[in-house]
């Protein structure tokens, strides 16, 4: 069976499993039709969604047809295969009324070759020698520039461009290699334009057809129906494609795992620290540190393009935490994991409190782990969790980890950029995370409000804040803007919004409070007091509280009252009002009603640095 | 023609024709899915099968269950 199967293999509904396998194994025809008979008698939902993906090219890809379902039937989904006409491209591409502008597909996908597109390329000296050849691949990918080009301004969907293989069945003349305008040299100088297209535009994408070509080998090319039907591919090749294109188009349908967990001895170095010590581990350039080194590497690459990092370890941590600190060669250091899980619990609990650390589910997390009984014991209890290796094996676990597609994304953001930042600063903040000294901790924070009325610069985010606030929020009153202008405008009404900076940086206005004269004098109802969850447990809704009955006092404010209006989301706030200090007045059709009477000022909470703007 | 005769056999299973379709109902026109796709791909599995390459100018007479296995005994091969 050939590798790149293997990252498929275990998403198989199960009764098809062997049939498929069967299939990868023996390459023949009758054993991929019946695969796909075999896929298709399983339970739909298990089939995964039905997909349509159009399929352009240069050669002959429709004989091959079961062979690209089978791969694709393995994300899973539900292929559709659509064939424009042989050798149609730019006719397709140019005509914006055609099959490539239909909105219906999830991709497009251009495959060309040399063989079709620049075929003087396998004869340079007898195809008017350099000068011409070099003319004629300008001319090549100045026509590539024009595709391109249409498509941002008018395609829809993403367009895969593949790479040009370099063909198996060219001459092995040594001149060739030695020309710069030769075959070697030409489709190098087409790829790199390729790649550059796709890096201008979001919608193009690289199919990376060359790559795929030389780590397959001789193995993918049939000669003989090469040139009897212009269909290059073996039928090892043609699966092997199907895998290739399944994986390509993967990422349009499957979001990435976010979390790559890792184990520490024998999986980050070689040797285990509590018993061998630190001098004794292996991590280096030799063997087999080598191989330590480089998985850290991989592991360092996948944190830089967005993949959250976590620790999970059987260890006492300051031992673990010292060995990675001090072990000579070490890459990844302590701060490159945001969360860390050193400890002698089982790892599934571990892992299960580290997801509900980050907010994500457990199908967010993948796991690298030597102990072939945490593995086990991880599959049993959170099956969720795709443990990428099979084996303790060092070089089996290196392999595991740069074959597995479950961090393959087309594209880089900004987020993806800043996520392992953004969580950091998440744990940094954490109230919870810091048990036992919290006023200690929330001064060290450096926290400051600042304070300001509801104004014409501040108002859009109040709406925003007051229409997607769910979970502290007393009232859940929905206002929209002209509502909240006219009920502001009302003498005697208070706002206040308040804007939390911390040491780590600005958070933006994170909490309101909105308050109008009652019926009786000197009675100041809250209408909506409201406060991002993300800032819980800083003392947020005691500043603002504080700054309002401070307000409502100056302004003789006698009583104060407020409402809790319980949903389904908002028991969180369910207790605000009486830590605040107030008390049960009565009961409400909707909810509870609570009064402070005597108002009085009140102190700001003593970590919190105040800024009162217009007090 | 035996019951155990594996270029029947692997025709029928190439197909999905039912186990009792005989040598003579095995042949382009009478099999509507034996179009020049399946074409391609039968010439593989042959090869595959029988562990043999055939020439470029057989393969375009390789059209019924007779043809086929003239060609594969000019190989060699006895069924």
């Amino acid at each position: 069976m050939f590798k790149p199967f293997e990252t498929l293999r275990r998403r198989l509904p199960e009764p098809a499993r062997a049939a498929v396998m069967d299939a990868f194994d023996s390459c023949t025809w009758i054993k991929v039709r019946r695969a796909l008979s075999a896929l298709e008698q399983c339970p739909l939902e298990e089939q995964g969604q039905e997909v349509a993906v159009q399929m352009l090219s240069t050669f002959t890809l429709e004989s091959i047809q079961p062979a690209l379902h089978l791969g694709l039937r393995c994300i899973p989904c539900r292929p559709k295969l659509e064939f424009a006409p042989l050798n149609t491209i730019e006719q397709q591409l140019f005509d914006r009324g055609s099959e490539v502008y239909q909105r219906r597909h999830l991709a497009s996908v251009i495959f060309w070759r040399v063989d079709e597109l620049l075929p003087d390329l396998y004869h340079p000296c007898s195809s008017g020698g350099p000068k011409e050849l070099k003319r004629k691949a300008a001319e090549l990918m100045e026509r590539m520039e024009k595709m391109a080009a249409v498509y941002a301004e008018a395609g829809s969907h993403p367009l895969f461009f593949s790479t040009f293989m370099v063909p198996p069945s060219a001459a092995a003349r040594m001149l060739e290699s030695q020309l710069n305008s030769g075959l070697s040299a030409s489709i190098a100088e087409i790829n790199a334009r390729i790649f550059d297209l796709a890096s201008r535009d979001g919608k193009l994408r690289v199919l990376d057809l060359n790559r795929w070509s030389a780590q397959e080998g001789e193995a993918h090319y049939d000669a003989q129906m090469d040139f009897m039907a212009r269909q290059p591919f073996t039928v090892r090749g043609a699966l092997s494609l199907g895998v290739f294109l399944a994986r390509n188009l993967r990422p349009l349908l499957t979001p990435r795992r976010k979390v790559l967990a890792v184990d520490l001895d024998n999986t980050l170095w070689g040797g285990i620290a509590g018993e061998d010590g630190i001098a004794n581990l292996k991590l280096g350039q030799d063997f087999p540190g080598n191989i330590f080194l480089r998985l850290q590497r991989e592991i360092l690459e996948l944190k830089e393009q967005g993949v959250l990092l976590a620790l999970v370890s059987k260890n006492e941590e300051t031992e673990a935490r010292n060995a990675i600190e001090t072990l000579p060669g070490m890459l990844l250091k302590w701060q490159d994991f945001v969360c860390r899980k050193v400890n002698f619990d089982h790892k599934y609990l571990n892992l299960r409190q580290a997801a509900a650390e980050l907010g994500l589910g457990l199908d967010s997390f993948a796991l690298l782990d030597d102990s072939d009984y945490e593995r086990e014991q991880m599959r049993a209890f959170n099956p969720e969790v795709l443990v990428l290796n099979q084996r303790g094996d060092p070089l089996h676990i290196l392999d595991s980890l740069l074959r597995t597609d479950a961090f393959d994304v087309h594209q880089l953001s900004q987020e993806d950029r800043a996520r392992h930042r953004e969580y950091e600063l998440r744990e940094a903040r954490s109230v919870p995370s810091h048990e036992g000294n919290v006023a200690e901790f929330l001064t060290s924070l450096e926290l400051r409000a600042r304070l300001e009325p509801v104004h014409k610069n501040n108002i859009e985010r109040v709406i925003q804040l007051l229409g997607k606030t769910n979970q502290f929020n007393l009232t859940t009153r929905r206002h929209r803007l002209e509502d909240l202008q006219s009920m502001l405008s009302r003498p005697g009404s208070i706002s206040l919004t308040l804007r939390l900076t911390d040491k780590f940086g600005d958070q933006g206005i994170v909490g309101v409070i909105l308050a109008v004269p009652g019926d009786d004098p000197g009675t100041l109802c809250i209408d909506s007091f409201l406060m991002s969850c993300r800032v819980i447990g800083r003392g947020v809704e005691d500043t603002l509280w504080a700054s309002l009955v401070n307000r409502a006092a100056r302004a003789g404010v006698g009583r104060i009252v407020g409402d809790y209006i319980p949903t389904a989301r908002n028991g969180l706030a369910a207790t605000v009002y009486e830590r605040l200090g107030l008390r049960r007045l009565e009961e409400l059709q909707a909810g509870t009603r609570f009064v402070l009477e005597a108002v009085q000022p009140i102190p700001f909470p003593a970590w919190m640095t105040i800024e009162d703007l217009d007090p | 023609m035996t019951t155990n005769d594996p270029l029947r056999q692997l025709l029928i299973e190439f197909f999905e024709l039912p186990a009792d379709t005989t040598p003579k109902e095995l042949s382009q026109p009478a099999v509507k899915q034996w179009d020049s796709f399946a074409m391609m791909q039968l010439i593989t599995e042959l090869q595959a099968a029988f562990s043999i390459e055939f020439d470029l100018d057989e393969v375009d007479k390789l059209t019924d269950y007779a043809q086929i296995r003239a060609a594969l005994a000019r190989k060699g091969v006895s069924l």
